[in-house]
């Protein structure tokens, strides 16, 4: 009976003309979009990897040096795309792509595609998110904001009622045969997306890919379904075509265009953050003064100096086997990461603090849901982006830390003298392992059960409402 | 005449009736009050930010007073003080946003090369300036045109569907007046509200009162009758209200969506910037050299350039500050031409959507508030210009401490530059802008009325 | 003599369809013209082409001497239009709606006139001021008829006006319809309704696809007649 009723909905969609231009439409923009998307990647993928070779090679073949100035001459670390922001580029327009990494201080990444265009940029990006994401349900709205009311207006549901179906078998009869007709609409694109993925030399083939991307397929599936049977209800418990069309339109647009925005201005209102002039003065001077301004810097010098002597039984620092700037500037960066990773994690807590808003409003509003999920698994969220910030911080202190332990190393009077162009080809250059999938997910929880929710509620709410509409 | 005006009035009567329009504009108005909020608050708060700077620099000034309570060499004092070019925000900015959450406001400073310093960014969360702004702009651009659409989808429609309309057309009254009041009404109601919550923002952002209030208002004004147009488009072409709501939904995401989007993709594509990494690498590069090269090399070069820092002495120190500084600005110049490319390469990208946007007059609409409030990328170029013009400025005031070899006081502090630069509207951008959106209202009336001309309103 | 309607040569072709094959029509003040005929003969078209509806293919339509095509608006000051089905704004009141179709022609009543307009035409005096939402389809009719009425036209044309109206109803409208005529009024009617036609028509006219086949002084037949003719264009 059911299936029945799905085959008159799919075939009578495939004939709709209305519907054909507009999957279409659609199909070819989700293509042009994965084709782009790949374009722009490698674009982007290529810019950063020959410039971080670029950067490596001359780190790798710096002359002789004292080891301090190779800590100042420092490095860059170029963020590479992670193979699936080619579908979601999620953040990753908005975030800087290169850092530099420097003694005593860690700058902020810069040179992101937000600052290098106009604001256009700001009306929105063209990725396969974005087509799955606000227009694919805009063409579900389109689909079935006349399932029931047209029914009821060409006096057909009674008709199919008086047939001895129920309202709820009618229901899922249309749900899945709609469900179909956006199957057919969206699977060539993901297809190709996909083939792109695994095909592409560029691209790192794997479990994690392959999880990644079947949770992403899945988590639209569900995102796609549940604006189906939303769109269905709506059209059932609306009087007329038009009063459903409207109000599915309203909440596209409340869903899609204001709440996001909305919530992501309003998170920003409330948990308020300092500017990066201010975080680094705090920086400075914590490091100075020591984190409760009780242990500045000069002091620490002092009692460094003095447990070395102790340590070593001299009595002047010349006598010392070691170097005494070395052992200090190690102990200063130290406690000055020390000090930033406090800040920078408050900084990044206030921010979650900011998208929480955003991530709970995933549970009104899908969109917030779908958004979260697909860059989170595309790795162009906040999170992964923050991991790469802390991997390039780790990779900086490390390289710092290695440098002052070859000054130390070199003993008194180390100032006058370089260490030899070889000893530059030991030390790591900076690469970057995106986390696996395993590290992000638990982030993803919330969201996902956002998305489950939805659907499971309107799959029995939902339909609960539809088999109680009058149908006179 | 008298009859466009009583059928104006029934509009009214209508237009109250149907609590569901009226709710809408109460909800639009709500927003457009939210979106002037948001836009002052977070004006106000960038001004706050920009406010703790001198502080900032003064406590600076402090730590290096008691690091160096004598007379000090003014190359320890540049390396280690630091100052500030800000950018400050024109009272306009609070009603479009534009890029100042994207680019940073300020510009950290010290004596060292300025081209590894300029392009630091500030602070930013990603998810939000993904999200954008919801300021005034963002709720004439983006959402006025649906409350238009939501409006006048119907405009004829409903009635001939209703079957009022024949009972209508049989009084002596042209199907052209009927839709003009129609259109009228909902044009004054629209424009009633935008202009209402134009001037509440501009009073509450306290902007100067000058040619721009008319630019804004004007535009406000040419935009909403644009999106009329293209009501009146759909409207002469006589299909059913779900028809209508269908073409105009798609007419607002081609124009507000899908052509921005896919310009910007045409834009990146055809103008790729490189250079920003580009120079950045290089100008590592080229300063780090400096430390290996031989000093008498790096100040001759340095000399050839600044004749008027010539000096006689030799360097036969391990490390003079003059050196240092010297190859810090010899870094600079050696990148000149990749910084000059890069902002040139900007200014490019953003010169090719000014041409292309009469595309879409939501972006032309967009790019000339912005242009107004001075928040868009020309905008931040000027300002890494005046910020370079400043470093030089500091140049010129420690160099000649460096070279001439004079000590640095205490009051030497208070003589050093400081910097300020207020965001200047871009009226070039903003009139061209209204012209080309002169053109596109023009062109959408004209078609409008001619497939009105072309087929009577028929009342069935 | 001058003629208040008139048709010459009016033809009116579709894109699917030549709805009007010439039609030749004069009809005098005081005269009340019955348009008999099958759905699709023409009938409404002929209406539409004297209110302005729809421009004609060849041949004219004048309005007290006006051509239709060439005065759109200023025929309709001397024409009265009643649709099969009045339909009126729902949210305002029968007294309300009168007042903007009035005000419209160009007249502005108070509302004492515009009631008695409302239940001269057989409006309760009770539902003058309920909203038209609440109305039936007969008492819409007669807020339709109150509007022909108030607006003192020269004709009245009229689409199956009384196939929504009960008996009663009806012949309050044959009455009304009588007594306009008696004033001068011209009445153009197209009904399927041939004992109405016979009622209250001077003249009757038979449509058959898109031609006028005959036209008869109501006078000068009796109902066998009238019906033996229906029957005979009809089939």
């Amino acid at each position: 009976m059911m299936d029945s009723i799905a085959q008159k909905e799919f075939v009578s969609t495939l004939r709709d003309r209305r519907f054909a231009v507009l999957s279409v439409l659609v199909l070819a923009l989700l293509l042009a979009a994965t084709l782009v998307g790949r374009a722009s990647y490698r674009t982007l993928q290529q810019e950063r990897q020959l410039a971080q070779g670029t950067v490596n090679e001359q780190f790798r073949n710096q002359p002789a040096r004292h080891p301090h100035r190779v800590a100042h001459y420092g490095s860059f670390a170029f963020r590479p795309k992670s193979g699936l922001s080619l579908l979601d580029t999620g953040v990753d327009s908005f975030t800087g792509s290169a850092v530099y990494l420097e003694a005593h201080q860690q700058n902020s990444v810069n040179f992101s595609q937000a600052q290098q265009s106009g604001s256009l940029l700001r009306f929105g990006e063209m990725t396969v998110a974005f087509v799955l994401q606000l227009l694919v349900p805009l063409l579900i709205i389109f689909l079935c904001f006349g399932a029931f009311t047209q029914e009821r207006e060409t006096g057909t549901l009674k008709l199919l009622l008086s047939q001895g179906v129920t309202l709820r078998q009618v229901a899922w009869g249309k749900i899945w045969g709609y469900s179909q007709a956006v199957a057919l609409v969206v699977t060539p694109a993901l297809a190709l997306a996909a083939a792109l993925l695994f095909t592409g030399e560029e691209f790192s083939s794997g479990v994690d890919l392959v999880a990644r991307l079947t949770l992403f397929v899945l988590g639209y599936g569900v995102y796609f379904f549940l604006i189906v049977v939303g769109a269905v209800v709506v059209s059932a418990k609306q009087a007329s075509s038009r009063a459903a069309l409207v109000t599915l339109l309203g909440f596209w647009i409340l869903g899609c265009i204001i709440l996001p925005k909305a919530t992501a201005n309003l998170g920003a209102s409330l948990y308020p953050t300092t500017t990066k002039a201010q975080m680094d003065a705090e920086v400075h001077e914590e490091a100075q003064h020591g984190i409760n301004g009780h242990d500045p810097q000069d002091k620490r010098s002092a009692e460094l100096k003095a447990a070395l002597l102790k340590k070593y039984g001299v009595d002047t620092e010349e006598k010392l086997p070691v170097s005494l700037a070395g052992l200090q500037m190690a102990a200063g960066e130290e406690y000055s990461a020390k000090v930033y990773q406090q800040h920078f994690a408050a900084l990044n807590a206030t921010y979650e603090r900011q998208n929480r808003l955003s991530d709970w409003a995933g549970l009104l509003n899908p969109y917030q849901a779908i958004r979260p999920l697909s860059m989170g698994l595309a790795g162009s969220d906040f999170a992964h982006y923050v991991h790469f910030q802390q991997a390039a911080e780790t990779y900086r202190y490390n390289l710092v830390q290695r440098l002052n332990q070859l000054q130390a190393d070199m003993g008194y009077g180390d100032k006058e003298r370089r260490l030899d162009a070889s000893t530059w080809r030991q030390l790591p250059v900076f690469t970057y392992q995106a986390p696996p999938l395993r590290w992000v997910l638990p982030q993803l929880l919330l969201p996902i059960m956002a998305l489950l929710l939805w659907a499971g509620l309107l799959s029995w709410l939902g339909l609960r409402l539809i088999s109680k509409t009058p149908v006179a | 005449m008298r009859n466009f005006w009583i059928l104006f009035s029934y509009e009214g009567r209508h237009f109250r009736a149907a609590k569901g329009l009226v709710l809408l504009c109460c909800l639009l108005l709500a927003t457009g009050l939210y979106g002037i909020y948001y836009g002052t608050t977070e004006i106000e708060r960038q001004r706050q930010h920009l406010a703790t700077l001198p502080e900032l620099t003064r406590r600076n000034v402090e730590e290096l007073k008691v690091k160096f309570p004598g007379p000090a060499d003014a190359g320890d004092i540049g390396y280690y003080h630091t100052t500030f070019a800000v950018h400050h925000p024109d009272p306009w900015a609070a009603l479009s946003l534009g890029l100042r959450d994207v680019n940073p406001s300020y510009v950290k400073l010290r004596l060292l090369g300025l081209q590894n310093q300029l392009y630091a960014a500030d602070n930013t969360n990603p998810m939000k300036v993904l999200s954008g702004n919801f300021d005034l702009a963002f709720v004439l651009v983006y959402l006025f045109p649906l409350l238009i659409i939501a409006l006048s989808f119907n405009l004829l429609s409903s009635e001939r569907e209703e079957g009022i309309l024949v009972l209508l057309l049989a009084q002596p009254v042209g199907p052209a007046t009927v839709v003009g009041a129609k259109l009228a009404f909902r044009i004054s109601v629209v424009l009633g509200l935008a202009l209402a919550l134009s001037v509440v923002g501009m009073l509450w952002a306290q902007v100067p009162l000058d040619m721009r209030v008319v630019a804004w208002l004007v535009l406000t004004i040419l935009y909403c009758l644009f999106w009329f147009g293209v009501a009146l488009v759909v409207t002469a072409l006589q299909r059913t209200s779900a028809v209508n709501a269908v073409t105009l939904l798609g007419v607002w995401l081609v124009l507000v969506v899908l052509v921005p989007s896919l310009l910007n993709l045409g834009v990146a594509a055809a103008r790729p910037v490189p250079q920003g990494i580009e120079l950045t690498i290089k100008q590592r590069e080229e300063i780090h050299a400096g430390w290996d090269r031989p000093k008498a090399q790096t100040m001759n070069r340095f000399f050839a350039l600044y004749p008027q820092w010539r000096d006689t002495t030799s360097i036969r120190e391990r490390f003079v500050w003059r050196w240092y500084y010297a190859f810090q600005h010899l870094g600079d110049q050696a990148v000149a031409p990749q910084a000059a490319a890069y902002a040139h390469r900007l200014q490019q990208r953003y010169d090719l959507v000014e041409q292309l946007n009469l595309l879409s007059p939501a972006i032309n609409a967009q790019s000339s508030f912005n242009a107004l409030a001075g928040t868009d990328l020309p905008t931040h170029l000027q300002f890494q210009r005046s910020a370079a013009r400043f470093h030089d400025s500091l140049r010129a005031f420690y160099y000649p401490f460096l070279f001439r070899k004079v000590e640095f006081t205490h009051a030497d502090y208070a003589r050093e530059p400081t910097h300020t630069f207020t965001s200047q509207p871009e009226l070039g951008t903003a009139y061209g802008g209204l012209v080309k959106l002169l053109l596109s209202v023009a062109a959408m009336y004209a078609l409008g009325a001619g497939l009105l001309r072309l087929r009577p309103i028929s009342p069935r | 003599m001058t003629y208040i309607l008139e048709a010459k040569d009016l033809r009116k072709q579709y894109a699917d369809k030549l709805a009007l094959r010439g039609l030749n029509l004069q009809i005098a003040p005081g005269e009340v013209f019955c348009l008999l005929g099958q759905n699709g003969a023409g009938k409404s078209t002929t209406l539409n082409l004297f209110l302005g509806f729809v421009l004609p293919t060849a041949g004219a339509a004048f309005v007290n001497g006006l051509e239709v095509a060439v005065n759109p608006l200023k025929i309709k000051e001397h024409l009265a239009y009643i649709p099969e089905q009045v339909m009126l704004y729902p949210h305002l009141t029968g007294l309300e709606n009168l007042a903007l179709f009035s005000s419209l022609a160009g007249y502005k009543y108070s509302p004492t006139e515009l009631v008695e307009y409302l239940t001269e035409a057989g409006l309760p005096v009770e539902a003058v001021r309920r909203r038209v939402g609440t109305y039936s389809k007969g008492m819409r009719q007669k807020v339709g008829i109150a509007i022909a009425v108030a607006k003192h036209a020269k004709v009245l044309l009229l689409d199956e006006p009384t196939s929504g109206l009960d008996p009663k109803a009806s012949n309050e409208f044959s009455e009304l319809l009588r007594r306009l005529s008696s004033q001068g009024t011209a009445v153009l009617m197209a009904t399927h309704d041939i004992f109405r036609a016979k009622e209250v028509g001077t003249r009757v006219g038979i449509m058959r696809e898109g031609e006028l086949v005959d036209v008869r002084p109501t006078a000068a037949l009796n109902a066998q007649e009238l019906e033996q003719l229906y029957l005979t264009y009809m089939h």
